[in-house]
């Protein structure tokens, strides 16, 4: 009782000097003492972490330690739920990535169990569907790091055996249970493009394409228009509004490429006139032509 | 430099192969450094598999490691790992992450219909992968993606993805600096 009288208070009183906490966004660390620090000319009680996994010290103004989400490290009921929520497969990720940007990044500043348990099964789920950006792969392995220190800190496990059963959950192998329960076994995921889209993917592309470019474009490009991807599956009639959809501004290009080639043929027509019987017959083979063939003609 | 010890026998054509994967997944010397003795008593409780955990830790080895060096254990034993909180689940190896020792295994190879001097070097790939820090990658054409994911069998190749290959990179360069 008297070593606790003089143990200085962290936090609401419920950490103590040698305890493993999570830090959020940096790890498991394990609080080693309580020091005064001369900052600015100013004095600053400051409560020093040391992170177990590199040994760095981490200095937190003692006020401030319950603000910027200090926690205990999680029991274990805690981690037994999070396989719970781990083995629910996860079949609507968030499409818009502004609003997933803007959720994942509170998760992950909040330092939650849960909320990096969210960010991980909503970025896996998005994965399933398309490759992730590279901010998002970084944010996707983070989480993936920190969930894994923390599984194996609370139930004294190999860091690999931690990430192991994460994956159990996440990609159950054949006859994987939870709690009785027999969870569907891994499918095989979209692999990332090997080559990314270039912004030259014009029109005539997308067109042979047809949906396999929406499937492959990079999510960097991504913009608000996927606010209206998660409502396109609910429209019966697929591929014809697709269709309708893409061909408009094909329609609009088209039109701009056969005013430039209408005027070609004049210019085309012009040197035959040397020989005056093949001009009716080169002026109709250029209007037969594609446009991209009159441009190369027009640079010559 | 990774420095692979065989624990069972393998045919010198499939130690070769391997070499020259890891080494090009890593841009790193690999070399067999020699034979030793898989751990009798690291056998589990049905004595069926050995406890991957107990093999590493309790390997007995007298490799001469420097700075930066991996060692990678062979063989062709079962294995089996401590219960997490899924049960038991399919083992083919164990890696000390951010560590510096790392074991894997071709048994189950021929059950996936991978040749095993294939499959034996992705293992390889993937568990010398943990020993850098690198987690598991969703991408099925990755070395890291779950070894258990209908990915390995169907993607044999070894190759790791570009976010892998420029982590690895970083640690790589991290641990010689």
């Amino acid at each position: 009782m008297a070593t606790k009288s003089h143990e200085p208070v962290i936090g609401d009183g419920s950490l103590h000097i040698g305890d493993r906490v999570v830090y959020p966004n940096q790890g498991i660390c394990r609080i080693t003492g309580v020091e005064t620090k001369q900052i600015a000319g100013q004095n600053w009680e400051v409560v020093t972490l040391s992170r177990e996994e590199d040994g760095a010290t981490v200095m937190v103004p003692k006020g401030k330690v319950m603000g910027i989400g200090l926690r205990k490290v999680a029991d274990v009921a805690a981690i037994d739920r999070v396989f719970d929520e781990l083995a629910i497969p996860n079949t609507d990720p968030q499409l818009d990535w502004k609003v997933r940007h803007r959720e994942n990044a509170d998760r992950m500043t909040g330092g939650g169990l849960f909320g990096t348990v969210e960010v991980l099964r909503g970025l896996h789920a998005l994965s399933r569907v398309r490759p992730l950006p590279q901010k998002e792969r970084e944010l996707y392995d983070n989480a993936r790091h920190l969930l894994v220190g923390e599984i194996a800190a609370a139930m004294n496990i190999p860091l690999h055996v931690a990430e192991d059963n994460l994956d159990y959950a996440l990609w159950p192998p054949p006859g994987m249970t939870r709690k009785g329960r027999p969870l569907p076994p891994a499918t095989l995921g979209p692999p990332s493009p090997t080559r990314p889209a270039t912004e030259d993917d014009l029109g005539l592309e997308d067109e042979e394409l047809g949906g396999a470019v929406v499937a492959a474009a990079p999510a960097a490009e991504e913009s608000d228009e996927e606010e209206e991807q998660p409502a396109a599956p609910a429209v019966p009639h697929k591929p014809a509004p697709e269709k309708e959809k893409a061909k408009p501004p094909h329609k609009a290009a088209k039109p701009a490429a056969a005013r430039k080639a209408r005027p070609a043929p004049p210019k085309k027509a012009a040197p035959p006139k040397k020989a005056a019987p093949k001009k009716s017959a080169a002026a109709k083979k250029a209007s037969r032509k594609p446009a991209g063939k009159t441009k190369v003609k027009r640079k010559r | 430099m990774i420095r692979i010890v065989t624990l069972s026998e393998f045919p010198p054509d499939v130690i070769d192969f391997v070499t020259r994967r890891l080494h090009a997944a890593y841009g790193m010397g690999c070399e067999l450094e020699g034979e030793g003795e898989i751990p009798a008593d690291a056998l589990d409780d049905e004595q069926s598999a050995y406890d991957a955990v107990k093999v590493v830790d309790e390997m007995d080895d007298d490799v001469t490691l420097y700075a930066d060096d991996k060692i990678l254990y062979l063989t062709t034993e079962a294995l089996t790992a401590p219960p997490g909180p899924m049960g038991r689940g399919p083992v083919d190896g164990y890696a000390q992450y951010g560590g510096g020792k790392a074991l894997a295994t071709a048994h189950g190879l021929a059950d996936k219909g991978v040749p095993l001097e294939v499959g034996l070097a992705k293992r390889a790939a993937h568990y010398v992968g943990h020993l850098w820090d690198l987690h598991h990658c969703f991408d099925p054409r990755c070395a890291m993606h779950p070894g258990w994911s209908p990915g390995f069998a169907a993607y044999p190749e070894v190759a790791l993805c570009l976010f892998d290959r420029e982590k690895s990179e970083r640690k790589i360069k991290l641990g010689s600096s």
